[in-house]
């Protein structure tokens, strides 16, 4: 017992004396936690721009928390905060805002803006990005790690099937008439190569909102208390990602894995995937055949949700701290490092002169795909994002699940989500 | 002739078939590990093995800190459990005073409260205690446990009572009794407790991940989560390969005293 408790205290000192000498003593501290989705060098290039920064900024200390997933960090910082000690930034999913509103834990960035700064920051982002960063006429996030959802295919499938190489699929009909010839079977007749996949594990939700919108209808309001799950034309779309596995047999029918697509993909296991543009960099590294990228096939109008994550600042820090945060905020989605962070990521730069530097000017010249995701922006809308937005997803999930494992008809799925929906949301209203 | 027994033989092929369900994940992470990522799904016997995936993975994190951390945990958390444990067993168990049910009662309604669902309080409590990233404050909470207490008490009543009185004729002292009547009994239960407590802190992931912030402090498990990137697939070999690399002690040091390990959950009764 005395050894272990020896052993403690020299722990403890060690560990106290190691974080009082990397402090300098009257510089402003920050604690920034940050959520990994995508593999390679994201955490390195988040760490590597924190160090830039405190470099030469001598009155700022950063120390960047590397925080695990997306649903890790929004724990951990929730946690952090409930026990007293927020850190002072974050970054968080774009549609957790209405959640961090809610426990009260986040300021509105207009708080600490100037006018001039207001209207020429917050107003040089993409508009898609801000529809899921600001409600009631605030501005609670600042877009950094966002993504769209766009279509890769393979053009040696497309060539071989007879099919122009360069021509995607640019409606609903002909992503199934596409898939339709680039079905492949054995003597056995089992498939080989499927024509699409889209993906529907853990948050089917979110491909599927790309079918919402492409049919003409959003799924929710923006105060985040109103949702139109059972809108028929929501049906429709629902409808029609099942008959891609019932009805045209271009899908494999059940649950189909994120982790897995871009390998089936690549093993030419599918001819065309929908997936995130946070996956561009490993596709062009890995894809062993010329492939492209194309916006998602539109019904009525071309549609994409946007998707990742916002800054958002604490509201339990001091005022030296807010503003150093959103000085370092303002740093780290300048262009110059905008730019940087989307070539090693593939995340879409979220504003428009970010788009103007020369290393990204030079990046799309060399990989014109690039381009495409911040093309459908034009297209895109807010991600699905509620009050209790974790229990509202995961309804509407559980939904599109029953129905695309042909447990209920899409119609009766989706009435029973509303259903449940309205439950919830009924106290924000 | 000899008879053939259609009962053990069926038996053999249900604890084969078992066996290899068991070790088919594992067999499938050994494969990739070894292999070129090229080969993650494709199985090819002639396949070249490599070691790339090892070092690319331990080169992705700072493996060497984590496992020294992990390895610091578990042993603080072992050896505080088996000092706190034994002390309030051997009270619950042999000594009258009042109120002893209700606080054994109070010890036992531990095991029914879910370590997640404390969290924000132990958050607070470490906080509170300025522990927060330090790796005492991973292992606290879980140190005073009510499952330690009420196995090893349950092992002491077992112990025939005229052995204790033996020794105190013979002129021992409580702590005595303890340390050479009961704990040298009681071992099977301490290696099987051992046992379920250290790979339950070596996979433990949502505690050390919330309240820990730097490389100093966090376990092996932390370190590994930054291979499980779903937005950009995952990458089986590279993450298989650092799963071996991290469970890799664990499984060696159960393959090595498995029949130790098996008499003594089934001595303890822990099924």
């Amino acid at each position: 017992m005395k050894q272990t408790r020896q052993r403690m205290a020299a722990l403890i000192g060690a560990v106290t004396l190691t974080l009082s000498v990397a402090m300098p003593a009257q510089a402003v501290d920050l604690q920034f936690f940050f959520p990994v989705a995508v593999g390679g060098k994201a955490a390195e290039t988040i760490e590597s721009l924190t160090r830039e920064y405190v470099s030469s900024n001598s009155d700022v200390n950063i120390e960047a928390v590397y925080a695990g997933s997306y649903q890790d960090t929004v724990t951990k910082a929730l946690t952090a905060a409930q026990g007293g000690k927020p850190p002072q930034l974050a970054v968080i999913l774009a549609v957790d805002m209405f959640t961090l509103i809610d426990e009260d834990l986040i300021v509105p960035f207009d708080d600490l803006l100037s006018d001039a700064d207001k209207k020429d920051w917050i107003g040089g982002f993409y508009p898609a990005f801000m529809e899921n960063s600001q409600t009631g006429g605030k501005t609670y996030g600042i877009p950094f790690q966002r993504s769209t959802p766009v279509l890769y295919w393979n053009k040696d499938a497309f060539a071989e099937v007879g099919l122009d190489p360069d021509t995607p699929p640019a409606t609903w009909d002909e992503m199934v008439s596409f898939g339709e010839k680039l079905v492949k079977k054995d003597g056995d007749g089992n498939v080989v190569r499927w024509g699409v996949r889209i993906p529907s594990s853990g948050f089917p939700y979110w491909l599927f909102q790309g079918l919402t919108t492409q049919n003409g209808v959003i799924l929710m309001n923006s105060d985040g208390n109103e949702t139109y799950f059972d809108d028929p034309k929501v049906v429709e779309a629902l409808q029609y990602m099942v008959d891609l596995s019932q009805k045209y047999g271009v899908m494999a029918p059940g649950i189909i894995e994120w982790g897995t697509t871009p390998k089936a993909f690549f093993e030419g296991a599918t001819a065309m995937m929908w997936t995130t543009t946070g996956n561009l960099t490993n596709v062009r590294t890995n894809a062993p055949f010329p492939f492209g990228v194309a916006m998602l096939p539109a019904k009525e109008r071309r549609g994409a949700p946007t998707g990742g994550g916002n800054f958002y600042i604490f509201k339990d820090s001091s005022d030296e701290q807010k503003k150093a945060s959103v000085d370092f905020v303002k740093w780290i989605t300048a262009p110059e490092q905008a730019a940087q962070w989307t070539i090693a990521t593939g995340y879409v730069a979220p504003r428009p002169d970010d788009w103007e530097t020369p290393a990204l000017k030079a990046y799309v010249e060399d990989f014109p795909p690039a381009l495409v995701a911040r093309n459908q922006l034009e297209f895109a809308v807010a991600e699905l994002s509620t009050y209790q937005n974790q229990r509202i997803t995961t309804i509407f999930n559980d939904a599109l699940e029953a129905s695309i494992t042909g447990e209920k008809a899409p119609q009766a799925a989706l009435a029973e989500a509303q259903e449940k929906a309205d439950r919830i949301l009924k106290d924000y209203r | 002739m000899r008879q053939v027994d259609y009962g053990s033989s069926l038996n053999l092929i249900a604890a084969w078939l078992v066996a290899l369900l068991w070790f088919s994940p594992l067999a499938y992470a050994l494969w990739t590990a070894i292999h070129p990522v090229a080969y993650e799904v494709r199985f090819d016997l002639t396949a070249p093995l490599t070691f790339e995936n090892f070092i690319d993975a331990w080169a992705a994190a700072p493996f060497a800190r984590y496992f020294l951390n992990t390895v610091i945990l578990v042993t603080m958390i072992l050896v505080a459990q088996f000092v706190l444990c034994t002390l309030a067993a051997y009270a619950f168990a042999r000594f009258e005073f009042r109120g002893r049910e209700v606080m054994f009662a109070l010890v036992l309604v531990q095991l029914l409260v879910m370590p997640d669902i404390l969290i924000v309080e132990n958050y607070k409590t470490m906080r509170a205690l300025g522990l927060v990233d330090t790796i005492v404050a991973i292992g606290l909470p879980y140190m005073a446990s009510g499952f330690g207490i009420f196995l090893l008490r349950q092992t002491f009543k077992t112990v025939p009572k005229e052995l204790e009185d033996a020794a105190r004729v013979e002129g021992a002292g409580l702590f005595q009794i303890l340390w050479r009547v009961y704990i040298p009994l009681a071992k099977p239960t301490y290696l099987a407790y051992g046992l379920v407590s250290v790979s339950y802190h070596w996979n433990n992931f949502l505690w050390p991940l919330i309240v820990t912030n730097s490389v100093e402090t966090r376990p092996v498990t932390v370190g590994l989560s930054i291979f499980a990137a779903v937005d950009s697939g995952v990458q089986w070999s590279i993450m298989n390969a650092a799963t071996l690399m991290t469970s890799g002690p664990l499984l060696i040091a159960f393959l090595l005293f498995q029949r130790q390990f098996v008499q003594s959950f089934m001595r303890a009764g822990i099924r």
